[in-house]
């Protein structure tokens, strides 16, 4: 029975597991589907998209904005070198366009259009000019908070992605920023340019002017979200509700089942019947056992040595339970040395029980023993007599002879 | 009359044939080797007055071990008059140290012996005849029934075979270490950057380990089959095994127990052990010797760890494997295992000292004695009276010498370490130091413990 519980408990167990992993697996699913209806959009923008967008916009410069980057070149004599090498080749890496983003900020500072002084040297120096500009450019225009940090700036320039090109106003403004780039060389859009231009793209406009060149495709318009997005936040709630119940419903059971386990170990420390020898056993009259004597006649059934000897000068029969006291190994009984010798690690214990060697910390202990009403010696091992604890003092634990 | 203990038969002596055999073909290459480099053999040309090549003597050498293969292999039929024996005082001399002071004098002298003696050792001479002379010392002990008995068992075979292993992993890194050692003080380039062989993990080293996976098990395999497997009885529980031991990895652990209460030498000190290696990389201020072997630049670290390894762990495994016979006692690798040899252990607590042996506990009235059938509270304060002194030596020990080393020899440590790393690490030492501590008080004043509350099961 119980063990047919038991395989019935595992059984359950382990389908429990993988319905709730079915249900996690489906719950993410389903997340995922959410998450994408949310950003209405078919993919997040990465940095990674980004870049191969500014990639493909370079290439596609080449002859799709041919036209306005041609009058640009001559327009400005100062940066002589400026058109020649990015019209040469496409950008091929992100270190490429970094650099590209550093000598064209380079020309453009110029050509003075922007109020900083000096040329940026680095990347950092990129973004903060960036950063600068971003703040200087999106007061007057939209007003917004300006940007902390890269991965602010890049949030944006997603969220922009997403939501900028279609509006009204956006419309030309996405156009902008591309002009930008396009202003101090031909074709090629500084990284940091571009992704600030996605990001504010209507505050470029001031400061930058020029041709104009989509940079990133524009998107179906997002701005008119608060009418779709409530409506979606219900169904997502339900959705959401749907999907956590399966959850809470299988831990629920997860937990029944682990507690019913429980109350089963419970169960099982009480068993109906035990197979194992009697506690009490009848061990034949105190004659069998010669004073001075111990019999180990009873150590591999019961686990019990019977000694006749002298304790405290009163002549006994004790039983002594067959277990060492230090780490409980069953020592052997030397008969040549006159003491119990625990063969794991060494202790030794006298006739009497008391250890004097090695490292058991306490006496053996006594099992309790009675002379029956029919002459016969009875041994109790359910009861122990501990000598540190003075129990050996007790009657139950020796029969005077 | 037939011999039931025979320290010769044909078939030990045969298969001796075939261990100097296999010696002789080592050195035939290590003798080759000598040729090669055209080495000279400083002493014995100094002794001379003439140059005599190193290989010369190497093959003198093979030539002898040569010749006692062949005497192995011809002279067994009649086993019990073959000369090529290990000689008795030899045996005597070596059982002299199946004591556990002794034996474990002998391990810390051999772990300073190695340390001091490092350049040395790690010379390819001194190394290569220092294993020519443990395997013979096998082999000829292999010509005692006991010995055979012992190290023949198929549970320590690989014993053996490890302790090889280590001594050659133990050679490797002072080798290394002394050769850096050298370089940093000469200013010359480190061996790992020198000689930087980098290779590919795929496929240089994966091709390699896939090669030694197949190896080993091909040599497993062979093992399996020519060793069988130590199989015992039936468990009974009314029956332990005399002398009873624990898998070989965990003799040290036995070997503690000896002198430790089980909650504390089974429970506590190896946790510590675990925790205390996990946390090495956390409490090592010491950044140098990061990437290259070296024994100077991080002497304390080597110094530490080699101890608590060489003569705590290993040390104490071999004592288990090969010492420790019937009823735990000890016994020389070359001894009888008797049953009922007699070892005086007779151990007394520190409580005991103090009330019943030292005059103090006259003074002050003899041992506290309460009444078992009386009240808790009675019985905690006698026994806190009783176990006084050592209650008060462990406090010390813990909490008072972490000061004291922090004033003392570990005043740099203390300072670039910060109070709680150094804590840490002075409590790991505190707990190192007292396995040999409790051992040499066992063996020096058989002092089983140093507080005993048997009542509580709380002994230290």
């Amino acid at each position: 029975m119980i063990g047919f519980s038991f395989k019935w408990m595992s059984q359950f167990l382990v389908r429990s597991y993988g319905l709730s992993i079915r249900a996690a697996l489906y719950f993410f699913k389903e997340y995922e589907y959410l998450d994408s209806r949310m950003a209405d959009d078919k993919k997040k923008l990465s940095t990674a998209d980004i870049l191969a967008q500014a990639r493909a916009q370079a290439i596609g410069a080449e002859d799709s904005a041919e036209t306005p980057s041609a009058p640009e070149a001559p327009a400005s004599p100062e940066t002589p070198d400026a058109p020649v090498a990015p019209s040469a080749a496409t950008p091929q890496s992100t270190s490429d366009i970094l650099a590209a983003a550093r000598a064209q900020s380079g020309g453009g500072d110029a050509k003075s259009e922007k109020p900083s002084g000096s040329a940026p040297k680095g990347t950092s120096d990129i973004l903060a000019a960036a950063r600068a500009q971003a703040t200087a450019g999106g007061a007057p225009a939209g007003g917004g908070a300006a940007p902390k940090s890269t991965s602010d700036i890049l949030a944006a320039a997603r969220a922009q992605s997403g939501q900028g090109g279609g509006g009204e106003a956006a419309a030309p403004a996405a156009k902008k920023p591309a002009a930008k780039a396009a202003v101090p060389v031909s074709d090629l859009p500084p990284v940091k340019e571009m992704v600030e231009a996605m990001k504010s793209g209507k505050t470029t406009e001031e400061v930058k002017s020029g041709p104009v060149k989509p940079k990133i495709p524009t998107k179906p318009p997002k701005s008119p979200k608060p009418a779709p997005k409530a409506k979606e936040e219900t169904r997502r709630n339900f959705l959401v509700a749907l999907l956590v119940s399966p959850f809470a419903l299988a831990w629920m059971l997860l937990t029944l089942t682990g507690g019913g386990f429980v109350l089963y170990v419970a169960r099982f420390m009480m068993p109906n019947v035990l197979v194992e020898p009697p506690s009490k056993f009848k061990i034949g009259p105190p004659t069998d056992y010669g004073f001075g004597t111990v019999a180990t006649k009873w150590k591999s059934q019961f686990g019990v040595w019977i000694v006749n000897t002298d304790y405290n000068g009163r002549k006994m029969i004790y039983a002594l339970a067959s277990v060492c006291t230090h780490l409980g190994c069953t020592p052997n009984w030397l008969g040549g040395e006159q003491k119990f010798k625990c063969p794991c690690h060494g202790s030794g214990f006298y006739i009497t029980g008391i250890n004097f060697e090695g490292p058991a910390p306490r006496p053996l202990e006594r099992v309790g023993i009675a002379l029956g009403s029919d002459g016969m010696l009875e041994v109790d091992k359910s009861v122990k007599f501990q000598e540190e604890l003075g129990q050996w003092n007790d009657s139950a634990s020796f029969v005077e002879v | 009359m037939l011999d039931t203990h025979p320290d010769l038969t044909s078939d030990v002596i045969f298969g001796l044939g075939w261990l100097y055999t296999i010696l002789f073909l080592m050195n035939i290459g290590w003798t080759l080797r000598a040729y090669n480099l055209k080495l000279e053999n400083k002493f014995l040309s100094g002794l001379a007055g003439s140059h005599i090549p190193s290989a010369s003597v190497w093959a003198i050498y093979s030539g002898v071990l040569m010749m006692t293969a062949l005497a192995h292999f011809t002279g067994s039929s009649s086993p019990e008059s073959f000369v090529v024996r290990m000689p008795g005082f030899l045996k005597a001399g070596v059982d002299w140290f199946a004591d556990p002071v002794r034996y474990f004098c002998l391990s810390i002298g051999l772990f300073v012996g190695v340390v001091m003696l490092r350049k040395q050792l790690v010379k390819p001479t001194v190394a290569w005849s220092l294993l020519n002379l443990s395997i013979l010392f096998l082999g000829l002990s292999m010509t005692d029934y006991d010995f055979r008995l012992i190290v023949g068992k198929p549970d320590n075979v690989p014993i053996v075979g490890m302790l090889f292993i280590l001594a050659f992993f133990t050679w490797l890194y002072f080798k290394r270490a002394v050769d850096n050692d050298q370089r940093i003080k000469d200013g010359r380039p480190l061996f790992e950057q020198e000689k930087n062989d980098k290779i590919l993990v795929w496929p240089d080293l994966v091709y390699s380990e896939l090669i030694c996976m197949i190896a080993l098990t091909a040599f497993l395999v062979l093992w399996g089959i020519a060793l069988q497997a130590p199989l015992e009885e039936a468990a009974n529980a009314a029956a332990t095994p005399n002398p009873s031991k624990a898998p070989w990895y965990f003799l040290g652990l036995q070997e503690m127990l000896v002198y430790f209460d089980p909650w504390l030498a089974g429970v506590v000190l190896p946790s510590l052990i675990l925790v205390g290696l996990a946390v090495i990389p956390y409490i090592d201020f010491n950044k140098r010797g990061n990437g290259y072997y070296s024994y100077e630049e991080r002497k304390f670290a080597v110094l530490t760890f080699l101890f608590g390894f060489l003569p705590l762990w290993v040390a104490m495994i071999v004592l288990g494997t090969f010492l420790r016979g019937p009823n735990w006692n000890v016994f020389g690798i070359y001894e009888y295992w008797d049953v009922h040899k007699l070892e005086a252990a007779n151990n007394k607590n520190l409580s005991d000292f103090f009330w019943l042996y030292w005059p103090t506990g006259e003074m002050l009235g003899g041992m506290p004695k309460y009444n078992p059938q009386g009240s808790a509270a009675e019985m905690v304060i006698a026994i806190l009276v009783r176990e006084w002194l050592g209650i008060v030596l462990v406090l010390g020990y813990f909490m008072v010498s972490p000061i004291i080393m922090a004033l003392t020899v570990f005043r740099k440590f203390y300072v670039k370490m910060g109070f709680i790393r150094y804590m840490i690490m002075a409590n790991l030492l505190l707990w190192m130091a007292a396995l040999p501590i409790k051992m040499v008080l066992r063996w020096t004043v058989s002092l089983k413990y140093i507080v005993a509350i048997p009542e509580y099961f709380f002994n230290i």
